[in-house]
């Protein structure tokens, strides 16, 4: 307590609540995207990502207000718009998913752009400021807007806690728990869901260019060290709010620092850290074969087959 | 004649655009041009994600080739970004095999990383590097005319001059190189098979997609030459089938959203690079409503044809049963849209405000009826169904049955000539 009083007195209010949000936001997209990438939709996230500029763009458009809570809802529907599209080209075309996740990310993307710089080039109140959805920069958050951050962070890992045995399920087996009842379509729609909103709340901390790494790397490093989900979204809540955390504090050193990149390098440098230094599954490890796997057999791939691996395997 | 009337048009043109747009325009055209012909190749590999990511991730060798004191848009920016754009592939490889993440969850790791540290060396860099986080992100086509080079006494602008070298270099290395990357595209184990270096093609491709990449980069930013890449590629690869009419096809449709784009922005004072990959989103729209085999427009179309063929047929059948069982078709004057297009198409002729099959219906609906019947005694013969049952199957499969099919069932039924209900089969006509 004492020491929280001390740490106020050298760092703003302000500093300190939107610390809180971000962080709050950092580790629940940790613990969601856990599923996301369970359930490889890594890159889904980042087309909704991408699509949320148009939605931001539009929302000021429309409503002539810099409210965050309005901006985010219009980069909410669009990022759900673009999901839209996804599935409808995956099933009434036969465009292959790696390229429709491409169409729609550069496209979306591309819609945006002369959105914001249509309203910059006339002068639209507001319209500079849009940049910031960019990279993220977390410097002109209020304290107001942190806390709306880290409320909707907080509904949403609750909806997960709630439901976790039953997106557990819809992770892993999608098809058993169709078969075995369960309403799997409808588990899964609220997972890409869950995912939009937090690529939606991640934009003030990492732009919409970078905030699937939010996403997709704390899931990653929790793969490391984990083979259960549980620990699995412990760790990953975690890496995401300790990467948060360190990317508000340093951006907040130097006025030109957006927020974003310093989040990916941060998570990123802990992903490389347990690709070497995690028990078993380490490189460290196998490589001094200090691990129950035959270092022979075990390829360090065991999240399924592709043609890459097959064909390695043969040869 | 015409030849003047053309120049004059162009000078006129050229004079109301003005030479910095002309020259903005050109460079878009050469970058989308070589981004469609690599991209191409990319989208058929399924690689189009590796495009994503190396888009991204040239930025970093750009800066870093930068900071070591490399021109702009010169040969050693060149080189940087494509040192960053084969380590992207390596960094994914790596958390493929090491970390046991999927394809998608690699990519999105490597390039997130990537980018954030070329954003990172940017700003700390600070004006050592003249690029701005925002154009990296959606170029600065409308600033490529200023930063020109002389080449024979003209003043020709730097970004231009790469985009047609990469432009010629590209064509020339899928040239040189078609049948091995055809071979690859197709069955990357056949062609190893066969002993093409499946290693060598690939590394080669991506090699030209990092070099399209970077001289798109300068022009449209990071991500929108993604969609130079994927877009023009994807919706070609909906029209056409063959590879070859795929990358005209595809480099025609970049020609059309670098043109269409810088216009459109240019009259609706937004960015150029932006409104280029909205082009590109329309067309690729047009192209999957408009696909001739798996089209919205075609499936739609197909429905259509088939629902009027199968009025025509009924109209066709009711018409000979009623001459069959000597009834006088009491219609009156009546003539809907089916019995219009049947009088037109000859095969119902008009006779004293009664309608007539001409010898063509008749034999038409001779068919349609035989079909039916035979369809109706063979489920009479092999399927325990009630007599009153058999016409709602035999009604639908009437449309259906081709002459082979046909005889294959008389034959079965031993030429049975009376169906479960007791009426005459026809026959088949020779």
């Amino acid at each position: 307590m004492i020491h929280m009083t001390a740490l106020a007195a050298f760092i703003p209010y302000n500093t300190l609540v939107v610390a809180a949000g971000v962080a709050a936001v950092g580790c629940a997209a940790g613990v969601i995207g856990t599923f996301g990438v369970l359930r490889k939709r890594a890159l889904v996230g980042d087309a909704a990502a991408h699509a949320t500029l148009v939605g931001v763009a539009s929302a000021l458009l429309l409503t002539g207000q810099r409210d965050l809570a309005i901006l985010l809802v219009g980069g909410l529907i669009s990022a759900m718009v673009a999901i839209a599209f996804l599935v409808l080209i995956r099933k009434f075309t036969r465009t292959r998913d790696d390229a429709a996740i491409a169409i729609v990310l550069s496209v979306s993307f591309g819609i945006g752009i002369t959105f914001i710089s249509g309203m910059v080039s006339r002068g639209i109140p507001g319209s500079g400021g849009l940049e910031r959805f960019l990279l993220g920069h977390t410097a002109s958050l209020t304290a107001h807007d942190a806390t709306l951050l880290g409320a909707v962070s907080a509904i949403s890992v609750l909806c997960v806690v709630v439901g976790l045995k039953e997106a557990t399920m819809v992770a892993f087996d999608p098809d058993f728990a169709t078969a075995a009842g369960w309403p799997a379509a409808t588990i899964d729609f609220v997972l890409v869901a869950l995912v939009a909103v937090m690529v939606v709340v991640g934009l003030p901390a990492a732009g919409a260019v970078l905030v699937t790494a939010l996403v997709v790397i704390p899931p990653a490093v929790a793969r490391q060290w984990t083979e259960r989900i549980v620990p699995m979204l412990v760790i990953a809540g975690a890496v995401g709010l300790i990467s948060a955390l360190s990317g508000v504090m340093i951006s907040s050193l130097a006025v030109q620092l957006p927020t974003g990149p310093i989040v990916v390098l941060v998570a990123t440098s802990f992903l490389i850290f347990s690709v070497f230094l995690a028990p078993c599954r380490g490189i460290v490890w196998r490589t001094r074969s200090a691990c129950v796997f035959p270092s022979d057999s075990y390829d360090g791939n065991d999240t399924g087959t592709t043609a890459d691996t097959v064909t390695e395997r043969k040869s | 004649m015409i030849a003047l009337i053309a120049d004059s048009g162009i000078t006129l043109w050229f004079d109301r655009v003005g030479p910095l747009h002309g020259w903005a325009i050109a460079t878009a055209v050469a970058v989308s041009a070589c981004c469609a012909v690599v991209g191409t190749l990319l989208v058929v590999r399924r690689m189009s994600l590796l495009g994503d990511a190396i888009s991204h991730a040239v930025l970093p060798g750009l800066v870093v080739a930068v900071l070591l004191g490399a021109q702009p848009g010169g040969v050693g920016v060149l080189l940087g970004a494509t040192v960053a754009a084969m380590s992207t592939i390596w960094f994914t490889r790596f958390l493929f095999r090491h970390a046991g993440l999927w394809e998608d969850a690699s990519v999105g790791v490597a390039f997130t990383t990537l980018f954030a540290a070329g954003v990172l060396l940017i700003t700390v860099s600070g004006s050592r590097v003249d690029l701005d986080p925002g154009c990296v992100l959606y170029g600065i086509l409308e600033l490529v005319p200023f930063d020109t080079v002389s080449l024979y006494g003209w003043d020709i602008p730097r970004a231009f001059v790469s985009a047609l070298s990469v432009l010629v270099l590209v064509i020339l290395g899928v040239w040189c190189t078609w049948r091995w990357q055809v071979f690859t595209a197709f069955d990357t184990d056949a062609a190893k098979a066969a002993g093409i270096p499946v290693g060598g093609v690939t590394c080669g491709l991506l090699v030209g997609v990092s070099l399209a990449t970077v001289t798109g980069f300068v022009a449209v930013g990071a991500i929108l030459v993604v969609a130079m890449l994927v877009v023009p590629a994807a919706a070609a690869e909906r029209l056409v089938h063959r590879l070859h009419h795929a990358i005209w096809l595809a480099v025609l449709f970049a020609v059309v959203g670098a043109f269409g784009g810088y216009l459109l922005a240019w009259r609706y004072s937004t960015s150029a690079a932006g409104m280029m990959a909205v082009v590109l989103g329309v067309e690729y729209l047009v192209a999957i409503l408009i696909a001739p085999d798996d089209g919205v427009a075609a499936r739609l179309v197909s429905k259509v044809v088939y629902l009027w063929r199968v009025q025509c047929e009924d109209r066709l059948a009711s018409l000979w049963r009623a001459e069959e069982s000597r009834q006088l078709v009491q219609e009156g004057g009546f003539a809907g849209l089916v019995t219009s297009w049947l009088c037109v198409s000859g095969q119902l002729r008009k006779e004293k405000n009664v309608f007539v099959l001409t010898p063509q219906g008749r034999v038409h609906a001779e068919l349609i009826v035989r079909s039916h019947r035979l369809w109706e005694t063979w489920l009479g013969k092999h399927v325990d169904l009630p007599v009153d049952h058999l016409h709602p199957p035999a009604e639908w499969i009437e449309h259906h049955l081709g002459e082979q099919v046909r005889k294959r069932i008389e034959d079965e039924l031993g030429n049975k000539d009376i169906d479960p209900h007791g009426s005459m089969i026809p026959k088949e006509k020779p």
